[in-house]
């Protein structure tokens, strides 16, 4: 398929993801708890978004590569390597801003 | 747009029914955000039975990688847009987290700010996406925000007057 609305459904009967560097689809697998690797194409992308995956590759939650390099990746990867990413802590923002206006 | 929508959405899950009444202001060219705010609010309202919002759509400041000159006047444009918007809403707060749509709107809440009108307090939270550079619409509110928050430690040594909380998303 070409577009659909959510992949939530597909994401959650997956056993890898492999996927482009979006930061959309990089969180929410990752927020589902699925291995992922990284697709790089750094002729089309924005320069920003292989920030997100570049530190997410650093901190060993995702493996990165490029078009080339995939199915080497594939056949060598160990899932076992991959971190588990904890979820964002939007508590700590409410704290945050309810001390600002000493709520 | 898009993520910036499912990010701030995250942003105000937390938070209690004293940010209330809620307006979300948005890109006119912006077809899926409507659908995402109603359903978070129409989930939150499940829980805050006086829970109230509304939603406003603006010109867009700026499409991705537009020309800088071409820039300057769409978003002078959606400032003469929004300053009518944002004296009518008379925010208290104005949350924001870096779609071109939000300058124009901070923008005029400074303006009220320097008229004596009403002052608003500004928060720009920077996208996780941002890992070590800001966005324009970043690199502009550090300037003119209250509180400046980013998500990535590299984030904050580049920028010491920001606020630093973790992820929050």
């Amino acid at each position: 398929f070409r577009f659909k609305e959510s992949l939530a459904e597909d994401l959650r009967r997956a056993d890898l993801v492999i996927s482009h560097a979006g930061a959309g689809s990089c969180l929410e697998t990752l927020e589902e708890g699925k291995p992922l690797i990284v697709v790089i194409n750094e002729k089309l992308m924005n320069n920003h978004q292989l920030e997100l995956a570049k530190q997410l590759h650093r901190d060993g939650h995702v493996f990165c590569c490029n078009c080339s390099t995939l199915v080497e990746t594939l056949q060598s990867m160990d899932l076992s390597t991959l971190k588990p990413f904890p979820p964002g802590q939007p508590e700590k923002f409410a704290l945050f801003l309810d001390k600002v206006f000493g709520f | 747009t898009g993520g910036h929508t499912t990010e701030i959405l995250r942003l105000l899950s937390c938070l209690s029914e004293s940010y209330s009444p809620r307006h979300y202001v948005f890109a006119d060219s912006d077809k899926m955000s409507e659908a995402k705010i109603c359903s978070f609010e129409q989930k939150r309202a499940e829980t805050f039975s006086n829970s109230q919002f509304t939603l406003d759509r603006i010109p867009r400041s700026r499409e991705v990688r537009q020309s800088w000159t071409s820039s300057v006047v769409t978003t002078v444009y959606s400032i003469l847009y929004s300053l009518p918007l944002t004296y009518k809403l008379k925010p208290d707060l104005i949350l924001c987290n870096g779609p071109g749509t939000c300058v124009p709107v901070c923008i005029s809440a400074l303006l009220l700010g320097l008229l004596g009108i009403k002052r608003a307090i500004i928060v720009y939270v920077e996208s996780i996406c941002r890992v070590e550079t800001l966005s324009l619409s970043g690199k502009i509110l550090y300037y003119f925000s209250d509180y400046f928050i980013v998500q990535w430690p590299d984030l904050k040594k580049k920028y010491p007057k920001s606020v630093y909380l973790g992820r929050i998303v």
